[in-house]
């Protein structure tokens, strides 16, 4: 299935295969499936287990890499660059959303939030600077110096969030970001994707099995047994 | 600071600020590292103070002539005859000589005597040395620390601190060497060297006292130089009457603090090896628990961009760092528990000798690195591991 807005594809999936060994057994995930998401765009996937949702997700980010077929998301063919190479695209290029934040919890909110920051030239003064600022656009000002253990679920999202987004990728992949949360924690994770989205112009992909989050993104595609079945555009 | 450095600090630090969570593992490595430390400390020690007390005992500027064939003291014998003729050159045979011409040398015998020390169960086997008057002079860095030396002629002993300390000998007491009483007149010290494990009287009264009359077991000679033994070795070839060698105090020494020390090491290396390669195992258990519990982490992190080099870095110096510390325990463990103990072994002349064990800088440096080398090595296979862990499989876990 190709889907694509009025603009040229940023993300471009042409005849990717993708299989895994499973006891000795080849199991097929995808056969020849094609996608093009174009920059700005809000996707949600959604799929039943086994679809094939995470599995195309890592290959998104660079942690997984089709059998065959081509893998472009902006200049770049992530099927055919070597990992260090992945890995180093995704410091400058993505940031990801994991379903259980994955902060780590011996670093306070700023030192999680500075990670990516990390990889960059940047000063100490420089990869402040940023933390601040992202921070108060997630509504933490004033948490720097608080742990992650101590704040509540949908807090810790936003720090994941601000993780995401702090090196200012032009694509942004969720996992589930509000699998862990309850609905009004989960609501305000999404008003922020969508702003994000809307007001940054930031690229999102969203794996979800949540309906009513799929229902904050501009398009939601349908992944059964590796194909696309359906796609469902939200009213504008 | 580079990135590849930045993000080895970070992955570093991570792994550190984590160790509460899995304390009880991490000391474990702390402590086997700190047990090898020390077992191989106080074995290189042992080694190095027993090489100490022997090598101070020696001196290049000193001779030892022993005779019938042998190298040791213990069964050597010197005639009578090969005195007299040392004694009656006139020309220069590389032996310093007093004002008056003669020789600066003195005959010795050693005997081995049984003491008991007061309070003891069981006696003690010591070294009683007779020797003529100049043997004390003859002898460097010693010198008497209380009392006086005994008198020629006469039945009385100087006592090396080492053993008065250990003996209980104080001077102006009597004690029975044999089958006669010995006055004590005095102590002596030899910087802690081994003949402070001896107990020094009057050559006659020695020989007369254990029926060894006219017997000479060695000479000390007082060199003229001390690269006159080669000089002195050309005089005694002359001699056909019995087989001499002259070497010099401090190869004599040597010889012998070098075949026990060698054996203790023989015995402290693969005890020490054995128990190393245990903690090494210990360490790999230890750092595959550590990748382990953070694996959710260091997939994320790797997820975000950093370096598989990070990653390994991150728990290859966690393991360095533990080992360290453990090092650091075992050193202070060690100085602590063996510097300056006081050991004795049988010596030459099938007598005690007394020495003191030193953890020197070398014997420091020698157990730390095997300390170290126990991180280094537990630490790298579970740093590999981490930088293999399936990034998909480990970000779908809850952190």
């Amino acid at each position: 299935m190709t889907s694509s807005l009025n603009h040229d594809p940023y993300i471009s999936l042409s005849k990717i295969t993708k299989g895994y060994k499973i006891s000795g057994d080849d199991v097929p995930i995808f056969s020849n499936l094609d996608l093009e998401i174009p920059g700005g765009d809000f996707v949600a996937i959604m799929g039943p287990s086994g679809s094939g949702k995470s599995t195309l997700l890592n290959m998104l980010a660079g942690i997984d890499r089709p059998d065959t077929g081509s893998l472009r998301i902006g200049t770049s063919r992530l099927d055919q660059m070597s990992e260090a190479a992945r890995a180093s695209w995704r410091a400058h290029f993505m940031g990801i959303i994991f379903q259980f934040y994955n902060l780590l919890p011996m670093l306070n909110v700023a030192e999680n939030v500075e990670l990516p920051l990390l990889l960059k030239p940047l000063s100490a003064k420089e990869r402040r600077s940023r933390v601040e600022k992202v921070l108060d656009l997630v509504g933490l000002t004033g948490r720097a110096r608080q742990y992650p253990k101590l704040m509540s679920g949908g807090q810790q999202q936003r720090v994941g969030i601000a993780r995401a987004i702090v090196s200012d990728p032009a694509l942004l992949l969720c996992d589930e970001p509000t699998g862990d949360l309850d609905r009004k924690s989960a609501d305000e994770v999404l008003e922020m994707l969508r702003f994000l989205n809307r007001e940054l112009g930031k690229t999102i992909i969203m794996v979800t099995h949540d309906p009513q989050a799929a229902l904050y993104a501009k398009r939601t595609l349908h992944l059964d047994k590796g194909n696309f079945v359906e796609e469902r555009r939200a009213a504008l | 600071m580079s990135s590849h450095i930045r993000q080895s600090f970070v992955m570093t630090r991570a792994n550190i600020f984590s160790l509460p969570r899995r304390v009880s593992i991490s000391l474990s490595m702390v402590l086997s590292v700190a047990l090898v430390v020390c077992v191989l400390a106080g074995f290189l020690s042992m080694a190095k103070g027993f090489e100490t007390a022997l090598q101070s005992a020696g001196s290049p500027s000193v001779a030892v002539l022993l005779g019938g064939g042998t190298n040791q003291e213990t069964g050597s014998d010197i005639p009578a005859s090969v005195i007299r003729t040392l004694e009656a050159k006139t020309d220069d045979i590389g032996v310093a000589r007093h004002d008056d011409g003669s020789l600066i040398l003195s005959r010795e015998i050693v005997v081995t005597v049984d003491v008991k020390p007061v309070g003891a169960d069981a006696g003690r086997t010591i070294a009683l040395r007779g020797m003529d008057a100049a043997g004390s002079s003859i002898r460097d860095n010693v010198h008497v620390s209380d009392g006086r030396l005994f008198a020629s002629g006469t039945r009385e002993i100087v006592v090396g601190d080492r053993f008065a300390r250990e003996l209980g000998l104080l001077v102006g007491e009597t004690i029975r060497l044999g089958t006669v009483d010995w006055l004590v007149v005095g102590r002596f010290s030899a910087q802690g060297s081994a003949f402070e494990s001896e107990i020094w009287a009057d050559l006659d009264a020695v020989r007369s006292a254990f029926d060894r009359q006219g017997q000479v077991q060695s000479l000390r000679l007082r060199l003229a130089e001390a690269t006159s033994l080669p000089l002195l070795q050309s005089q005694l070839s002359t001699i056909t009457t019995t087989p001499l060698i002259a070497v010099s105090e401090a190869d004599l020494y040597a010889a012998q603090s070098g075949r026990t020390a060698s054996l203790i090491r023989l015995f402290g290396w693969p005890l020490a090896l054995l128990m190393a390669i245990g903690a090494t195992a210990g360490a790999l258990n230890t750092m595959m628990n550590s990748v382990s519990d953070r694996t959710v982490e260091i997939a994320t992190v790797r997820a975000l961009g950093f370096s598989r080099l990070s990653a390994f870095m991150g728990t290859w110096i966690e393991a360095i760092l533990l080992a360290a510390i453990g090092v650091a325990c075992g050193l202070t463990i060690s100085w602590l528990a063996f510097n300056g103990w006081q050991a004795s072994t049988i010596g030459a002349n099938n007598a005690r000798m007394a020495f003191q064990l030193v953890v020197t800088g070398d014997v420091m440096l020698i157990a730390g690195m095997l300390g170290l080398a126990i991180g280094v090595i537990g630490g790298a296979l579970p740093a590999i591991a981490a930088t293999r862990l399936p990034l998909a499989t480990a970000l779908r876990s809850r952190g």
